[in-house]
């Protein structure tokens, strides 16, 4: 049986103490819609009812993750441009009607929100933070990912030709995206304080299926570095880190950006499936908390039984990470999984991730 | 005075190069001097991107180079195809009915598939993103297609593949059905009734080839 309550467990991590078991964060977002009843779209659409449906999801399922607001096509809203909430059949997330950027020369006329208020995105993050705030949990909004928030805010397939033939626009609309994060995450310090902010940074266009380890080194370390050198100047004291998919070739550039920074808060990562977590164990375990990274689809399509087995394969790899070990997929809950999905996760950790 | 295997090569390394000034100034080079069109997209164009696809399997080439280079490509082939003879006798090329499944809009991954397919030989008919199941279904009946891809990247959009394949049984639709995208597996793909699957785009023009027969 559990001997701590989900929020004791998770601090008990936090603070590099061993808690009773292994926690869970099963990265639910969409997922969580079903438990309320409402339309997926509004957990993007509307901060207070995701902050609804993530409070009713953890309260029900008693796992450690707090509601939490971001998405993957983070950018063109907060840059003037439109997107769309995830309505429509097939939806999973919010994605892009209208890019800001269309041509080299919208670079330039392209304006970053300042820090004094939230913008786009970040006003429904304001709105699901302050709920989390008012009841002691941290405010988790998104700080990135730089390159993959400025590969939507331009028309993607011309941003990762401009790597070629444009690098200096390229750099450029980095520039303007990297400070529009530092911007908001400066706004949400400023209404929180730094020890209740929780930044996520993560994004899958700088994936290796997508570019090489050089132009991850050209065009998304710098503004990485940029954002995160301001995170540790706020003192914000831990950074969710979810490098998505196969992020393998960039490793060294996580690795380089924690030593030049001399991080001193705590990096809890959550690769992809494909990152083996031997790998993460060697490179981060030492300072960061590691993250399990069961594969999504499996959990869709595979049996309570089966996902049960895979996170305990999981769990056996990362126990004994010396910073820390949390159960997670390898990226988004998926929200079509079966309701008894969650519990295989949790079930798997009272069975197989207790602490002697 | 350049030679005609010059001018191929010059035209493959465009290709590979990702250069279209190049290329266009290359494909108009071998028009002038009377090289044959489909020697030229042969062995220039096809003979570059079939470079740019094994370097892309070997992780030498990422996404951002296969797009210039799919530009420079189409750069040279708008030149030399309205020069090309249409021979009555050669065997018709297959035809593709390609498309992202419905809910999503994630293209790049079905765009590099189309063409690579393209460079194969096959004919490519591209029905777009977030495409409903019967769209795939009536567009694969309309052009008598021999076959359907379906790329997802999102596990909620993935689930859209297995109406597509029922829907086509039922209406005894000869096409064959590939799958891809990053959600998707060998084991998904045998679970829906896919006939097969491609883990990348190298791949996918691998299995399109053996279900044809090509």
């Amino acid at each position: 049986m559990d001997k701590m309550t989900p929020p004791e467990r998770f601090q008990a991590v936090l603070m590099g103490e061993k808690p009773d078991r292994v926690p869970v964060i099963p990265f639910i977002l969409g997922f969580c819609t079903k438990i309320v009843g409402m339309p997926l779209g509004d957990l993007y659409a509307d901060g207070n009812k995701s902050f609804e449906a993530q409070f009713m999801s953890m309260r029900l399922y008693g796992y450690e993750q707090t509601p939490m607001y971001g998405y993957a096509s983070c950018g063109p809203w907060e840059f003037g441009g439109k997107i769309g909430f995830p309505y429509g059949e097939g939806h999973s997330a919010p994605y892009v009607i209208e890019h800001p950027v269309n041509e080299i020369g919208d670079i330039d006329k392209l304006e970053v929100p300042d820090s004094d208020k939230p913008v786009g995105g970040f006003v429904e993050a304001q709105k699901l933070c302050d709920r989390c705030v008012e009841m002691g949990m941290p405010g988790i909004f998104q700080g990135g990912s730089v390159f993959t928030a400025a590969a939507v805010v331009a028309d993607t397939t011309k941003f990762l030709k401009w790597m070629k033939t444009e690098p200096k626009s390229a750099h450029a609309l980095l520039d303007k995206v990297s400070q529009m994060f530092i911007n908001q995450i400066e706004y949400f310090v400023n209404r929180y304080g730094a020890d209740k902010c929780v930044v996520f940074d993560g994004g899958p266009v700088e994936a290796n299926t997508v570019i090489s380890p050089q132009k991850f080194e050209e065009f998304a370390f710098p503004y990485m570095m940029k954002v995160h050198k301001k995170i540790r100047e706020f003192d914000i004291p831990v950074t969710l880190m979810h490098p998505c998919a196969d992020q393998n070739l960039n490793i060294p550039y996580y690795i380089k950006m924690r030593e030049s920074l001399n991080w001193k808060g705590i990096y809890a990562w959550i690769f992809g499936p494909e990152t083996p977590l031997k790998t993460q164990i060697e490179k981060f375990g030492t300072h960061d908390i590691i993250g399990g990274n069961v594969d999504p689809p499996s959990i869709q399509t595979k049996s309570y039984q089966e996902v049960v087995q895979l996170c305990k394969e999981n769990i056996e790899q990362g126990i004994d990470n010396p910073r820390g070990f949390i159960l997670c997929p390898g990226c988004e809950f998926p929200p079509l999984a079966e309701p008894i999905k969650p519990m295989a996760f949790i079930d798997a950790a009272r069975q197989f991730g207790v602490y002697k | 005075m350049v030679s005609k295997e010059e001018i191929l090569e010059g035209l493959a390394k465009a290709v590979i190069d990702g250069d279209e000034v190049k290329s266009e100034e290359l494909a108009k080079k071998s028009l002038e001097v009377g090289i044959d069109p489909y020697e030229s997209l042969m062995k220039g164009c096809n003979k570059g991107m079939a470079k740019v696809s094994d370097l892309y399997e070997i992780k030498e080439m990422f996404v951002p180079e296969i797009l210039l280079s799919a530009d420079a490509m189409y750069a040279a082939i708008d030149i030399l195809k309205p020069h090309l003879k249409v021979d009555a006798s050669a065997k018709k090329p297959a035809k593709v009915i390609i498309g992202v499944a419905q809910g999503d809009i994630h293209d790049i991954g079905k765009n590099l598939v189309k063409m690579m397919l393209e460079v194969a030989g096959f004919i490519m008919i591209d029905v777009g993103k977030d495409v409903p199941v019967d769209t795939f279904v009536k567009k694969t009946i309309e052009e008598d297609a021999d076959i359907v891809a379906i790329s997802a990247l999102m596990t909620t959009s993935m689930m859209y593949m297995e109406p597509v394949i029922k829907k086509l049984k039922e209406n005894t639709a000869k096409a064959k059905v590939v799958i891809g995208g990053a959600p998707i597996n060998n084991d998904f793909a045998n679970k829906i009734g896919a006939d097969g699957y491609g883990k990348d785009a190298v791949e996918a023009v691998k299995v399109s080839k053996k279900l044809v027969g090509a």
